[in-house]
């Protein structure tokens, strides 16, 4: 049975190699042209097989020498931050600027440890009307700030 | 001497109470603007620029100076008070401004960095004023392989910098290498790793992945941790370095200001080149460790400088064009 002995060094180059393979599978559809006349997937190649062989120094490593754990990570927080910016992506175009805001304060508060909603939605409140002030009438910005 | 006479005229046509106050305004709402993370110079400058519309040439000339420094040195304050680089030449300056907030020094951090960017900035325009026809004359010999020896360096400086494993390094440098090549490829228009996303067309630009990497991933680490989480509260309360700091600081700020006054000669990622080598430099020549928060703010400001001078002259000329390459 193989051991990891260095979890972390083990698993950037697991994601090294994911990211690498990934490149190489997406881009094999790119002409690879030569090395004097070089096509639109040389490059992509070439960088793809590097990280691949990062990706493998590193996973030989973390098996031969140990290392480091890697340290246990709240999920809630990574969850709620990246959703976040995924509301604001779908609201700011579809809602207006005034409640993408509103709402990726909110979406973003609830990623806190200690939720106060009364604060929550006075940040909310307040933020939207400085982005709108700013970005709307100071900056002179095209953003449409409500959804009529 | 007509470096001396064409001085003059410019000082007679720029120093009137209305055109200082135009550069001071300038100055003013370019900080406010730059300090918005995410937002660079460029970013600022292309916003305000409707603003300078109703003035005098020369006037709006000035202001956009003035807004230029002033989002320059906004950006740094971002960077150094809650880790967020506004542009690419202020990522040298997070890596210890911040550590330095962190340790209560935020405001000598932001001192430092003003004066830094001010007296690198004098120094420039100085060279500028002075050399500029030869300065000119010896960029425009940068071809293909002198860019190509500049990018290679700037990679390398970046693998230099990291701190802990160096193959972990290299490895996030081909990351960073393959997400530049998202878009449209510039030889045969080949649409590369867009997924049929129009708007990745456009390769991936620098602001948003900034904010991704530094400051998504601080605010998410800050929250993990129990402890020490607040980035920065409470405690800018002393703008001034102590000694030891200027101590330290003095060479750094000169040393920054040569290598800035070098390479920002050249056109396109002179400031971010400049201010990775200066960091790079500061990490070499350092007496003291590194891990004391003093001396890490010694190196930052280095860079922060370089980018001022380094980027000002060309700036409105070729930003666009010339920040592609970099990327």
């Amino acid at each position: 049975m193989i051991r990891v002995k260095n979890p972390q060094d083990f698993w950037a180059g697991i994601l090294f190699v994911v990211f690498g393979g990934a490149a190489l599978w997406i881009g094999r559809v790119y002409a690879f042209g030569t090395l004097s006349k070089m096509g639109p997937g040389y490059l992509p190649a070439v960088l793809s097989w590097a990280l691949l062989g990062i990706g493998g120094v590193l996973i030989a490593r973390a098996l031969a020498m140990s290392g480091p754990p890697i340290e246990r990570s709240k999920l809630k927080p990574q969850l709620f931050i990246l959703a976040a910016i995924v509301v604001f992506a779908l609201a700011i175009e579809r809602l207006g600027l005034a409640p993408a805001v509103v709402l990726v304060a909110v979406t973003a508060a609830f990623a806190s440890r200690d939720l106060r909603f009364v604060e929550a939605i006075a940040l909310a409140v307040a933020l939207a009307a400085l982005c709108v002030v700013l970005f709307v009438h100071l900056l002179g910005q095209p953003f449409t700030v409500w959804p009529f | 001497m007509d470096l001396f006479a064409n001085l003059a005229t410019g000082f007679g046509a720029a120093v009137t109470p209305v055109n200082l106050g135009f550069c001071l305004f300038g100055c003013l709402i370019g900080t406010l603007i730059g300090v918005l993370p995410g937002i660079g110079p460029i970013a600022t400058i292309a916003m305000l620029l409707p603003v300078t519309f109703g003035l005098s040439p020369l006037g709006a000339l000035i202001m956009l100076a003035g807004i230029y420094y002033g989002a320059q040195y906004g950006g740094s304050t971002t960077a150094i008070l809650v880790n967020l680089p506004g542009e690419s030449s202020s990522v040298v300056t997070c890596i210890d401004g911040y550590q330095m907030a962190r340790r209560g020094r935020a405001g000598a951090a932001l001192a430092i960095a003003a004066v830094g960017s001010f007296f690198a900035g004098c120094v420039g325009t100085v060279l500028i004023a002075a050399f500029a026809p030869v300065l000119a004359a010896f960029a425009v010999q940068f071809r293909s392989p002198e860019y190509f020896a500049l990018m290679l360096f700037g990679l390398i400086a970046a693998v230099v910098l990291a701190h802990g494993s160096v193959v972990k390094a290299i490895g996030m440098v081909i990351l960073g290498l393959m997400v530049g090549l998202v878009g449209t490829e510039s030889q045969s228009a080949t649409a590369r790793f867009t997924f049929g996303v129009p708007e990745l067309y456009d390769g991936v630009d620098f602001v948003p992945l900034a904010m991704g990497l530094f400051g998504l991933a601080e605010i998410m680490s800050n929250l993990d941790r129990s402890d020490d989480s607040r980035a920065v509260s409470s405690t800018v309360a002393s703008l001034w370095p102590n000694r030891e700091e200027i101590r330290r600081a003095v060479p750094a700020v000169l040393r920054g200001t040569a290598i800035g006054s070098l390479l920002g000669i050249l056109p396109g990622g002179g400031a971010v080149l400049a201010s990775f080598a200066a960091y790079t430099l500061e990490k070499k020549v350092s007496r003291f460790p590194r891990s004391s928060a003093k001396a890490r703010s010694k190196g930052w400001r280095a860079r922060n400088r370089p980018t001022t001078p380094a980027r000002r002259p060309r700036s409105f000329r070729c930003s666009r064009s010339a920040s592609r390459p970099i990327r």
